[in-house]
């Protein structure tokens, strides 16, 4: 079961989801500073995309729906730290089925410098990566070490720059992360790929390093019939197939 | 590196850029904020203020008129019911209400989906029509706003991959849910996730600094 719910943060922002995932998603949220931090983000975007389709509204619906209100009960504010944070009030809090931990800052760089050391990147400025806010950098840091410090995880090189392919089978992820990674062609980001045992290729991630050549991404994935991972340079924003020849590649 | 400083590298996870989300004087916070204790006054202010997206929203995503305006109508007595779990410091009002008004427009669509063919074909884009009465001189400011608004927008997409664009039509303004994203492109659900928030992700940090 793939138990990376943070990934759905965009979807759910969009209302991309169904019922059941709205609900794991919400139940995760409450116990996660971050997620809130990062939906607030997303959700003032969304917001400004609705606002550019404003279309005036008939007189008459003013009418109706404060007509409407004042037969309409209003819910009690919440209490103290019972607090909803998304505006859902139809659909009971969900239990916490699936919580994670909110971890602190301090415990994900200790561990992903922990599993950099295993990794052989000890010292590497990975965090720093420079490009991403700060709500995106920490998701993406803190999938990177559930990914990372999961029982089943094991690291193999990627033989780009001094990358690293980081995947487990039990969170269903695999984590692209490194530095030295040399700069990508103008328009070009990097592209990663699952190659299953069939020869088909699947689009994975865009990355491009940072200025000091970091880079981490993360793809969920079943790993089911998976052969290999590729990665290749491709036009900005991916492609649905490769396009250029592969630069990287790590058979399981 | 030590942690400290790698720490220190990590932007913080305060809110900064997001103008929105810490603004203090948000006026139509604080109307919000008054309607969900009840007040009726302050509730018509927050409807004059944010009636045209949540129907221009509702039009664009249900496409019928009829029942853009029942969907309009559900959203805006729903932000009435539950405007005092409105947090301030979790959004602006203009989010909240917004986020209410998408997710029952994307709920009917979906309760709608016998009727498949509006999930197949785009309909034509419906014009903005604020411009259209612009009788008096805040209507004018209002039309100039909106125009304003507008072209933003479409800074934002212009700033998107074709796949992002592509990604956003189908879930924003069609409600696909993710599932549904990956099966009719034929990509990997993790890719769909990943599509959706990365589109988002620079919407974001394309309008940042020029609200």
């Amino acid at each position: 079961m793939n138990d990376n719910v943070h990934s759905l943060i965009g979807a759910y922002a969009v209302d991309a989801v169904t019922p059941d995932e709205r609900t794991d998603f919400e139940s995760h949220l409450a116990a996660c500073e971050d997620c809130t931090a990062e939906l607030a983000g997303l959700r003032e975007a969304a917001a400004t995309l609705a606002a550019a389709e404003s279309v005036a509204p008939p007189a008459a619906l003013r009418a109706r729906v404060l007509d409407q209100i004042g037969r309409t009960a209003q819910l009690p504010p919440p209490t103290g730290d019972d607090a909803p944070v998304a505006p859902r009030a139809d659909v009971a809090p969900a239990s916490s089925r699936r919580e994670r931990h909110a971890w602190p800052r301090l415990a994900v760089a200790a561990a992903v410098a922990a599993v950099l050391a295993v990794g052989g990147l000890a010292g590497s400025a990975l965090l720093g990566q420079r490009g991403q806010t700060g709500e995106d950098q920490l998701a993406l840091e803190k999938d990177v070490m559930m990914v990372t410090s999961a029982p089943d995880a094991h690291a193999m090189d990627l033989g780009l720059g001094s990358a690293h392919l980081v995947m487990s089978d039990k969170m269903g992820s695999v984590v692209a992360m490194g530095e030295d990674c040399p700069e990508p062609t103008a328009g070009m980001e990097y592209q990663l790929w699952v190659v299953m045992e069939d020869g088909s290729k699947h689009a994975g991630p865009t990355f491009a390093p940072d200025s000091d050549g970091t880079f981490m991404t993360l793809m969920d994935m079943d790993m089911d019939g998976v052969a290999a991972f590729a990665v290749t340079q491709e036009p900005m924003g991916g492609s649905e197939q490769p396009t250029t020849d592969v630069v990287a590649e790590v058979g399981l | 590196m030590s942690a400290e400083r790698r720490l220190g590298a990590v932007p913080g996870g305060d809110p900064d850029g997001h103008p929105e989300t810490r603004r203090d004087a948000d006026p139509l916070g604080e109307l919000l904020v008054r309607t969900g204790r009840g007040d009726q006054a302050a509730f018509e202010q927050v409807y004059d203020a944010l009636a045209g997206p949540v129907h221009g929203l509702a039009l664009r995503i249900v496409r019928d008129p009829q029942l853009a305006e029942d969907v309009a109508q559900e959203a805006l007595v729903e932000v009435w019911r539950v405007a005092a779990r409105f947090r301030p410091e979790q959004g602006s009002a203009r989010s909240f209400v917004l986020t209410i008004a998408h997710r029952r427009a994307v709920d009917r669509v979906r309760s709608e989906q016998s009727h498949a063919d509006r999930l197949l074909t785009h309909g034509p884009r419906q014009a903005t029509t604020t411009t259209e009465q612009a009788d008096h001189p805040e209507q004018v400011v209002d039309a100039i706003d909106a125009q304003w608004r507008a072209a933003r927008v479409r800074k934002g997409l212009a700033a998107l991959t074709p796949l992002q664009r592509e990604a956003l039509e189908l879930t924003y303004y069609k409600g696909y849910t993710n599932r549904q994203l990956a099966e009719s492109l034929g990509i990997p659900l993790g890719t769909a996730k990943a599509r959706i928030r990365d589109a988002m992700i620079r919407l974001r940090d394309t309008w940042e600094g020029t609200r």
